[in-house]
């Protein structure tokens, strides 16, 4: 039902991909997949749908950063999981005045990983000192940084 | 005027001993967790393991209160100015306890790329007794308390029973 | 009044932490005051912050799993099992039968440990001291029962992937039939010595409502969740391991304030209990270890995402697997991560004197939420 409903509602947003997921291998029902401007709608969707943000990660896939949102729904089995391709060096919109709780998962991706949030209403360092001069997270990270 | 050092004209050693055996016999812990440690000291302070019954039992929020600072837990860099801090604001004389891997050398968490931890307490503050495991079992808790009130006393409860072992 | 007299009015800013009795461990949330009144807080995290997840990217599969006891330390068991199912995923490995069962049962009663040490750690927040000797007392027969069995009293690290490495005896079942009737004796005393105290009562009736709107937009889950009224358990609404085999409820709150989330947790101990005495009932026999596990893991490219339910609400892991013996990226989702950052908004508006109240009601622990 949700899946469905969903499946209709993210159609209108012109996305790169909306598919069936396979939950047996992945735990996901519906996989998307997004450009960064179009995250926004996305999020309105899933919040008008009912979904909460599970979570939110980043990826290093050396190249380009993979960002994955998971949503889920209190009153329904349907997992969503949305896969947002980002370049190097480019920023994101945040979702954070549609889900306050994207805060801090922003803020945790842009302390591990030094991706910028646009709009983000207080973006600084959650989990290392607010000093820290690296990105923890990133595949180049080497011994050399971060210990003194 | 030449001050001299050396020699005290007063000597205070069997008051000393004798206050040192007080100390020993109260130790009083600061309430202190830094992870998964200090789980296990709340048990050694709980029912079972009851740390009363060798006066270090009072756990205390205040440092000012507090001469013994059990770190239980790992360090991390962000902590570790905090560490040092509640240590300077200890009374002396006061004692530091590692207790569990993390706060001995690191423990688990300790690998070449490590960023986030400090890998010893004893790299930030002196440390008197270390009580090794992950966690340390609140027996090993007490074993620890118990060796620092010989360190303190230079007669603990322990060695009467091992002179006696043999 | 202010007004009245002609002085400006002020706010002053709070400090609190990270070394405070009540932040369990290594919080700091900074303040912003009026009087009495909270205006603004904000938690400062990251004091507990161990690297986990760049740990895993520099561990092969094998070596990561005693991180996940070390993540949240009160219920080791249940981190365990997400990631032993997220790896048996992506490995296409099956668990026999008597494996997922003894699973359901540690995990059960490590679950209990995790809600009674959150019952006497609160309550000794709120003042009193004697429920944390009772509930300790409880607490230490489980412990004995795990100890037996996992070799450890705390970050266990009991599960492999495709079941697990030591059978259960008669001696553990029977200890568990045992622990069942003792904890089941002792709801009066504790119902007497708290749920009816008037001091409790009018602490907690009323203060801390979280609505279900905020939990739709914070992603709150557990008891937290559960204390507002919605059923939503990872156990029945995606089950998984051995749950759909037994019968039991999920208890839900009305209100949402903390007094609901405190007898949801005490009813959840008592279906843990209920779930536990079915699974020694009927313990079914075979073996406790899948058949084909690689020695060498190594999953083939892919991506997984598994959810189980923690004492403390959804925990997730998301793997990415591009076929080596290292996993790629592992995000831990933490329950208390999601619980804490609604916090701030806990806070706000109430009294300096609720804000303990408060704080520990949610049931975080630090180093989960800094990971």
């Amino acid at each position: 039902m949700l899946k469905d409903n969903l499946t209709n509602a993210l159609a209108s947003l012109n996305l790169e991909k909306v598919a069936e997921g396979d939950y047996a291998k992945t735990g996901y029902h519906l996989e998307v997949a997004a450009q960064p401007a179009q995250m926004p709608d996305v999020a309105q969707a899933m919040l008008a749908a009912g979904c909460f943000l599970e979570s939110f990660t980043a990826v290093d896939l050396r190249e380009t950063f993979d960002l994955v949102y998971h949503f889920a729904s209190f009153d329904e089995l349907c997992r969503t999981a949305v896969h947002v391709p980002l370049g190097k060096k480019k920023g994101m919109p945040t979702i954070s005045h549609i889900y306050p709780g994207a805060d801090w998962y922003e803020r945790e991706v842009f302390d591990l990983f030094g991706i910028h949030f646009f709009n983000h209403p207080n973006l600084k360092r959650l989990l290392l000192p607010e000093d820290a001069d690296f990105h923890p997270l990133l595949k180049d990270f080497g011994a050399s940084q971060g210990n003194d | 005027m030449e001050t001299k050092t050396g020699e005290p004209l007063i000597h205070l050693g069997v008051l000393e001993e004798a206050l040192n055996l007080a100390r020993a016999n109260s130790l009083w812990p600061i309430t202190f967790g830094l992870a998964c440690c200090a789980i296990e000291m709340m048990a050694a302070g709980a029912a079972r393991f009851d740390l009363d019954r060798f006066g270090a039992g009072v756990f205390r929020p205040s440092p000012r209160q507090c001469d013994l600072m059990i770190v239980a837990g790992t360090i991390s860099k962000k902590m570790a100015p905090a560490v040092v801090r509640l240590y300077e604001q200890m009374p002396a004389p006061k004692w530091v306890m590692a207790m569990g891997n993390c706060a001995i050398s690191g423990g688990p968490f300790y690998y070449p790329t490590q960023y986030a931890i400090v890998p010893g307490a004893d790299l930030i503050i002196p440390v008197d007794v270390y009580v090794p495991g992950c966690p340390p079992r609140p027996e090993g808790l007490i074993e620890g308390i118990l060796l620092l009130e010989e360190k303190i006393t230079k007669r603990g409860r322990l060695r009467k029973f091992r002179d006696a072992k043999g | 009044m202010i007004e009245l007299l002609g002085i400006e009015e002020k706010t002053y800013t709070l400090n609190l932490g990270p070394q405070h009795p009540s932040t369990h461990g290594v919080l700091r949330v900074v303040l912003e005051m009026n009087g009495e009144f909270i205006t603004k807080a904000e938690p400062v995290i990251g004091y507990g912050h161990r690297g986990h997840e760049h740990m895993a990217e520099n561990r092969n599969y094998t070596q990561f799993l005693p991180n996940m006891g070390r993540v949240d330390y009160l219920h080791a068991l249940a981190y365990n099992q997400c990631y032993c199912m997220a790896v048996e995923k992506l490995l296409d490995i099956k668990v026999p039968e008597r494996a997922e069962v003894i699973r359901v049962m540690t995990n059960e009663l490590n679950r209990i440990t995790s809600h009674l040490l959150w019952f006497g750690a609160y309550l000794m927040d709120l003042g009193a001291f004697t429920p944390f000797l009772y509930c300790f007392d409880d607490r230490e027969q489980i412990l004995d029962l795990l100890d037996r069995i996992t070799g450890s009293r705390l970050t266990y690290c009991y599960y492999r992937f495709g079941g697990v490495p030591t059978d259960i005896d008669d001696d553990f079942v029977a200890g568990c039939r045992a622990f069942v009737s003792r904890l089941r004796s002792r709801w009066a005393d504790y119902d007497n010595l708290v749920t009816k105290n008037v001091i409790f009562i009018n602490r907690t009736r009323g203060v801390g409502i979280i609505t279900r709107e905020q939990c739709v937009k914070y992603g709150i889950t557990g008891p937290n969740l559960r204390g507002s009224g919605i059923p939503y358990d990872i156990r029945k609404s995606e089950p998984y391991s051995a749950y759909p085999w037994f019968d039991f409820e999920i208890p839900i709150g009305s209100n949402g304030d903390i007094f609901d989330r405190y007898v949801v947790r005490l009813a959840e101990m008592e279906q843990s209990l209920r779930i536990i005495e079915q699974a020694c009932n009927k313990l079914p026999d075979g073996p406790i270890m899948a058949e084909k596990v690689p020695k060498r893991i190594k999953p083939p490219v892919g991506e997984v995402y598994q959810a189980v339910e923690t004492a403390r609400g959804e925990f997730g892991m998301y793997i990415v697997s591009q076929g080596d013996v290292k996993p790629y990226r592992i995000k831990l989702r933490t329950p208390s991560f999601a619980n804490m950052s609604f916090f701030p908004e806990m806070a706000v508006d109430n009294l300096v004197a609720d804000l303990v109240a408060n704080l520990g009601s949610i049931d975080v622990v630090i180093p989960e939420i800094d990971r």
